[in-house]
């Protein structure tokens, strides 16, 4: 009976309450940073004495918030496309090989996953110190599709894993080489596990926050750097108008990746 | 085309043995394996050979005090979650499909949404003028602000908001295995529903429970940007710690022996989730 919805009685409303109150628990910083980005109060007063955009003004008037944002779309991008083509053969390894130390090594390319990120941001640092590499873009790029990596190959290794291989062995039979086959049957057919591992690198690589602070320079800093910076020297509400940009970037994307979904697997 | 270019793309194929993985293992054994182990090495041998930089750690009442610490946070987040997250996944699995979607929908745009956004918020949220404090004041429940921020609650607060999605997403997964036949069973036998939950349904979701805990208390052990902003100087965590030895103190023979403590404490608790779900679903679950 506690597993049937419609039978709980008093139960349900109880738990149905609580499920309401944890949704306006996760709800409520979203939305009310959205709010305060358009409040006219410097000290963050809420509800705010009246509406304005100046947050936005200065927002966009600052030529270092502009930077920051293109620097790290510029970095997920280039993360996001290594990211995804270094997954897709390593599934197709993971997946169909049969070597031993199979599942090793699958655990070790998974490891960056759930290493606590500081000590790998402390260990990069210290190599690329070494190299020549720190603050540089090809450094970021290296170091985030490192943790990057575990998120794409694990949508494109369970897509892989529920796609028939025997339809990719039809059309060789059918005089496809195996080159063709694969990318004319196989990789549109794991199209949704790829284009989901493409969404969680970039993300890894746009939220990254623990790595960029220590291999920022000067001359060379992530929009979360730019944040975390402000965050430490005062609440001022362009953070907040920052913020909801972010709000609307992610709001954005979960309606494509929905939209997608849909159209894909129709 | 030439024959011979034509056979080239012909023969051209991805492969499916070891050679697929050779991209991988370069980017990971170059940038991930060797700088870890880079680091390891650092903290026996700086500033000399031997393992004083570890002896420090350990007997030291001040490091105590941040392990001790961290331990107590994760410890306190994990079981929050693990309360607020189970009525939660309760209710998704078997709610109608159409408020599920929505509720769904709450929980990828907290997930998904900028970390620092988020940890923004509760900071300006929990702050002594803050919102919730003005609020409470206002409703005449208290006089003076609570202290919400810079300590243990703040923390708390924050993390558990970041941790929640971690828990819930999995259990909703585990309970919508368990067959509710054997619940209506139960019932038929005569079970309150006190007894069919103790004695089955609690029961039937402790793997996915123990499971997404440990997770969540896995990721609690070293994380930084919210103990950072959100915690005090009382109360810190080992991750800041050792961003501080090695950022501010320039000591990276300590903060390397640190790290690797924590990397030791993470991977011996992450393997002890491999055997509890098995290596396949432990990660898949992300």
């Amino acid at each position: 009976m506690l597993l049937d919805y419609d039978r709980l009685g008093w139960l349900k409303v109880a738990l149905l309450g609580f499920t309401a109150l944890v949704a306006a628990f996760l709800l409520l910083p979203v939305v009310f940073i959205v709010l305060l980005s358009f409040g006219s109060s410097r000290w963050l007063a809420f509800p705010p004495p009246g509406w304005t955009l100046k947050w936005y003004q200065e927002l966009f008037a600052d030529p270092s918030w502009i930077e920051a944002a293109l620097t790290s779309a510029r970095i997920a991008t280039m993360t996001a496309i290594l990211a995804v083509a270094i997954a897709l053969l390593a599934s197709f390894a993971l997946v169909r090989g049969q070597f031993r130390g199979r599942e090793i090594l699958r655990g070790l390319l998974l490891t960056p996953m759930v290493l606590p990120v500081v000590v790998f941001a402390i260990a990069i640092y210290a190599f690329f110190l070494q190299l020549g590499l720190g603050g540089t873009t090809i450094g970021f790029v290296i170091a985030h599709t490192v943790l990057a990596l575990p998120f794409a190959i694990i949508p494109i290794a369970t897509a892989l894993e529920g796609f028939d291989k025997s339809i990719e062995d039809a059309a060789i039979v059918c005089g496809a080489s195996p080159l063709q086959a694969k990318l004319r049957i196989t990789l549109p057919s794991i199209r949704i596990g790829i284009f989901s591992a493409a969404i969680f690198s970039f993300l890894a690589s746009w939220d990254e926050v623990v790595v960029a602070i220590f291999m920022a320079s000067p001359t060379l800093q992530t929009l979360p750097v730019k944040i975390w910076s402000s965050l430490r020297s005062d609440l001022t509400p362009v953070i907040a108008a920052a913020s909801s940009l972010l709000v609307a970037l992610t709001l954005g994307l979960m309606i494509v990746t929905a939209l997608l979904r849909r159209k894909l697997q129709t | 085309m030439s024959v011979q270019a034509q056979q080239g793309i012909a023969t051209l194929r991805i492969p499916e043995g070891l050679g697929g993985l050779l991209p991988a293992l370069i980017l990971i054994g170059l940038f991930f394996v060797v700088p870890v182990l880079a680091l390891l090495l650092r903290s026996v041998t700086d500033p000399a050979p031997g393992l004083q930089n570890y002896a420090a750690l350990l007997g030291d009442g001040t490091y105590a005090r941040v392990f001790f610490n961290t331990f107590l946070v994760a410890a306190v987040v994990t079981i929050v979650t693990v309360l607020v997250a189970f009525p939660v996944a309760w209710m998704l699995a078997i709610m109608p499909p159409a408020l599920a979607s929505i509720l769904f929908g709450i929980i990828i745009l907290s997930m998904w949404t900028n970390l620092l956004t988020r940890t923004y918020a509760w900071m300006v949220l929990l702050q002594r003028t803050g919102v919730i404090n003005r609020a409470l004041i206002g409703a005449g429940i208290i006089d003076q602000p609570l202290p919400l921020i810079n300590n243990l609650t703040g923390v708390t607060i924050g993390m558990v908001y970041i941790m929640l999605p971690f828990m819930i997403l999995p259990l909703v997964g585990t309970l919508r295995a368990i067959d509710p036949m054997t619940l209506r069973a139960a019932a038929l036998c005569g079970a309150s529903p006190l007894a069919a939950f103790r004695r089955i349904l609690l029961p039937l979701s402790l793997p996915g429970i123990a499971a997404g805990g440990l997770m969540v208390f896995v990721m609690s052990l070293g994380y930084f940007v919210t103990p950072a902003l959100l915690g005090g100087t009382s109360n810190m965590m080992l991750a800041e710690m050792i961003a501080q030895m090695i950022q501010s103190m320039l000591n990276w023979g300590l903060g390397s022996a640190a790290a690797f403590i924590l990397l030791v404490v993470t991977m011996a608790l992450y393997a002890l989730q491999l055997r509890l779900v098995g290596s396949k679903r432990a990660v898949g679950g992300a």
